[in-house]
C-alpha cells in the first residue's frame, strides 16, 4: 500500500538514490534538505514514515526526532546513517526511531526496514484506535465506559466533521445538550458559536424572534433589531432543545429555515443567509409525535438525519459509578468539603437504583449529600431514603410491555426473602423470555442486579 | 586499487535505467564540485566545523556510488581527531575523486 514518506538528507547523491527507490517502491514521497524543512514538512503534510539522515545542515537527525515528537508528528522514523555513526543511531533509536540504516543501502534493504516499520506503526495505530473505541471513561462532555456510551461517541465522533443534521432522543437527564456541546467542540466549527435553545422553555409567541430575530418595531416592545439564535450561530452550531415542544406554525417556518438556509427576522422582508449546524434533541418519542399528527413529517424527515439516542443511566452499567466519583470530586471541591470517596454500601446503593431522572437525580443526590455532610467517605446513611429504601417510578422507556406478574397475597407462602427474590426473578425472566432487561423493569431493579444474582445462583449450584 | 566497489556501482548500473543511472552519476558530480570547494575554502579559513561537515556528505555521497576510495580518503578528513592535514589529504582525495567519476563514466558506457 503506498505510504508517505518524507526523506530528509541533505547530501544530494544520497537523496537522488534514495528517491529513485522509493518512487519505485511506489510510496508518495517528500524531501527536506535541512532539519527545519523536514519538521515544516511534516507538520504540513502528516506523512507515515520519515527517513533522518543523522546529520543535518542545522541541527541533528536526533534533535529533529525530539522536535517531531514534540510537534505530535505521528510517523514512524528511520534513521539513516554512516558506519561511525551506528552508536548515535542507537541514541536515535532510544530517542523513539524505529529501526536505522547503514549508508549505503541497497533498495531491498530500505525496502524491507520501511515495509516492517510502516507495518509495526499501523498495527500500533489499530491497537490504540481499539484501545480508544472500547476503553473511553470520558469524551467531551460525557464520563461513562459502558459499550451504550462507546457507541455514542463513536458516531458524534464520525458525524463531527459534517455538516449533517443530528437529532439526539433520551430521557431527560441523559445529557442530550452535553451530547450537543461535544459534537460542536469536536467539530470544524468548534471555533465559531454554540447557540442553545430551549423551545419548550420559551412562550410561543416569542419562539420565532428567539430564533429569527426581529426587526425594531415589528411588534410592541421590539424597541430595537435584534438577532436571532440562527443569526448568532452563524458558522457554529444551532441547538434546539425540546424540539417537540415547537408549536405547528413555528415547524412550517423552521422546515423553511432548514430548506433554505437562510433567516427572515420578523417584521423584516429581507432573507438572510445562514451557515449554522442544527443539532436537535427532544425526550419525546418523535415519530409517535409525528403519527399523532402533532409534528410535520416533512420536517421530522429534514431533522431526523443522523440519531443519536443517549442510554438511560440504569442501562448504563458502573458508568453510575465512574460518574458518582466524578461528581463527588467536583461537588467537593465547590463546596469546600473534604470528601474523596464513597464506602462500599454507598457504592452498591447507588449502583442498585434505577436513577429515573438520569444524571441530572445523580447530580442532584450527590449534591444533597455533600452540602449537608462532611468526612472523606461518603457512607450509605448520608444518601437520601429513597435510595435506600423507595421504589422509584420507572421512566417512561422502562415502561414494563407486559403486564406484571402479580400473586395473591393470601396465597402466598411465608419463606426466606431469598428464596421469594430468586423466584421472582426467575419467573419475571420466564415471563419474559430470558429477557433480562425486561425482566429487570418488570421487577424495577437494574439488569445488573440481575446478571449478578444469576452468577451468584450458578456458583452456589 | 580499484576506485569503486564493484559490487554498489556496478550493482548501480545493473539495476537503474541507463537515463536514471547518468542522472545520478551527474548529481554525484555536482556534489564533488561543491564540496570538494567548500572542503577546501573551510580548510583554508581554519573553519574545522565546516571542513569536517564537508567531509562527511563528501563520505556519505561518495558511499552512495560506490566510490571506496574517495570515501575512505573523505573519512580521514572528517575525523575530528585530524589523524592527517588538509595539505596532506586534499591532494589525495581530489585524486580519489577524479579516478572515481572516470570509472563511473565508463560504466555508462
Amino acid at each position: 500500500m503506498p505510504a508517505r514518506v518524507l526523506l530528509v538528507e541533505d547530501t544530494p547523491t544520497q537523496a537522488e538514490m534514495a528517491k529513485i527507490m522509493l518512487r519505485d517502491f511506489g510510496h508518495d514521497m517528500q524531501h527536506a534538505e535541512t532539519g527545519a524543512q523536514a519538521l515544516a514538512m511534516a507538520q504540513e503534510w502528516q506523512p507515515d514514515a520519515i527517513l533522518v539522515d543523522l546529520m543535518l545542515p542545522d541541527f541533528s537527525g536526533i534533535e529533529l526526532m525530539r522536535r517531531l515528537k514534540a510537534a505530535k508528528v505521528d510517523a514512524t522514523c528511520i534513521v539513516l546513517t554512516a558506519h561511525g555513526s551506528v552508536n548515535t543511531a542507537v541514541e536515535a533509536m532510544r530517542e523513539g526511531a524505529t529501526d536505522f540504516l547503514l549508508k549505503p543501502y541497497a533498495a531491498a534493504r530500505l525496502r524491507v526496514t520501511l515495509d516492517n516499520a510502516l507495518e509495526k506503526r499501523a498495527l500500533r495505530k489499530e491497537l490504540d484506535t481499539a484501545r480508544t473505541e472500547l476503553g473511553r471513561e470520558s469524551f467531551g462532555g460525557f464520563i461513562g465506559a459502558s459499550p451504550a456510551m462507546q457507541a455514542v461517541y463513536r458516531t458524534l465522533e464520525s458525524v463531527a466533521a459534517s455538516k449533517a443534521t443530528v437529532f439526539i432522543t433520551g430521557e431527560s437527564g441523559t445529557g442530550k445538550e452535553v451530547a450537543a456541546e461535544t459534537l460542536h467542540k469536536a467539530s470544524p466549527r468548534k471555533n465559531k458559536p454554540f447557540v442553545a435553545l430551549n423551545c419548550g422553555a420559551i412562550p410561543r409567541d416569542l419562539l420565532e424572534s428567539e430564533i429569527f430575530g426581529h426587526v425594531k418595531g415589528a411588534f410592541t416592545g421590539a424597541t430595537e433589531n435584534r438577532l436571532g439564535a440562527a443569526k448568532s450561530a452563524d458558522g457554529g452550531t444551532l441547538f434546539l432543545d425540546e424540539i417537540g415542544e415547537m408549536p405547528m406554525e413555528m415547524q412550517v417556518k423552521l422546515l423553511r429555515f432548514v430548506q433554505s438556509g437562510t433567516v427572515t427576522p420578523v417584521g423584516g422582508t429581507r432573507a438572510e443567509a445562514v451557515d449554522v449546524r442544527l443539532v436537535c434533541a427532544t425526550n419525546r418519542d418523535i415519530l409517535a409525535e409525528v403519527q399523532a399528527g402533532r409534528f410535520r413529517e416533512d420536517l421530522y424527515y429534514r431533522l431526523y438525519v443522523v440519531p443519536v439516542a443517549l442510554p438511560p443511566l440504569r442501562m448504563r452499567g458502573e458508568d453510575v459509578l465512574l460518574i458518582a466519583r466524578h461528581l463527588l470530586r467536583n461537588f467537593a471541591r465547590e463546596e469546600g468539603k473534604h470528601f474523596q470517596r464513597f464506602d462500599e454500601e454507598a457504592e452498591a446503593a447507588i449502583r442498585a437504583y434505577p436513577w429515573p431522572g438520569n444524571v441530572r437525580q445523580l447530580q442532584n443526590v450527590l449534591r444533597n449529600a455533600v452540602v449537608l455532610h462532611d468526612g472523606e467517605v461518603v457512607t450509605r446513611a448520608m444518601l437520601p431514603g429513597l435510595l435506600l429504601h423507595g421504589a422509584p417510578a420507572m421512566a417512561p422507556a422502562a415502561t414494563p410491555a407486559a403486564a406484571p406478574v402479580s400473586a395473591t397475597p393470601g396465597t402466598m407462602p411465608i419463606e426466606p426473602l431469598a428464596v421469594s427474590e430468586k423466584k421472582l426473578i426467575l419467573a419475571a425472566l420466564e415471563h419474559t423470555g430470558q429477557d433480562v432487561p425486561r425482566a429487570a423493569a418488570l421487577l424495577e431493579v437494574n439488569p445488573s442486579t440481575i446478571y449478578r444474582k444469576l452468577t451468584a445462583w450458578k456458583k452456589e449450584a | 586499487m580499484s576506485a569503486l566497489d564493484p559490487e554498489v556501482a556496478n550493482q548501480l548500473a545493473e539495476d537503474l535505467p541507463p537515463d536514471v543511472f547518468r542522472t545520478i552519476i551527474s548529481t554525484f558530480e555536482e556534489d564533488l564540485t561543491r564540496l570538494a570547494q567548500e572542503l577546501a575554502a573551510a580548510a583554508q579559513a581554519g573553519d574545522q566545523q565546516g571542513y569536517e561537515r564537508a567531509a562527511h556528505s563528501l563520505a556519505g555521497a561518495a558511499a552512495a556510488v560506490g566510490a571506496v576510495g574517495l570515501e575512505r580518503e573523505a573519512r580521514i578528513a572528517m575525523d575530528h581527531r585530524q589523524p592527517e592535514p588538509p595539505h596532506v589529504i586534499l591532494p589525495r582525495l581530489l585524486n580519489e575523486a577524479k579516478a572515481a567519476l572516470q570509472a563511473l563514466h565508463a560504466l555508462i558506457h
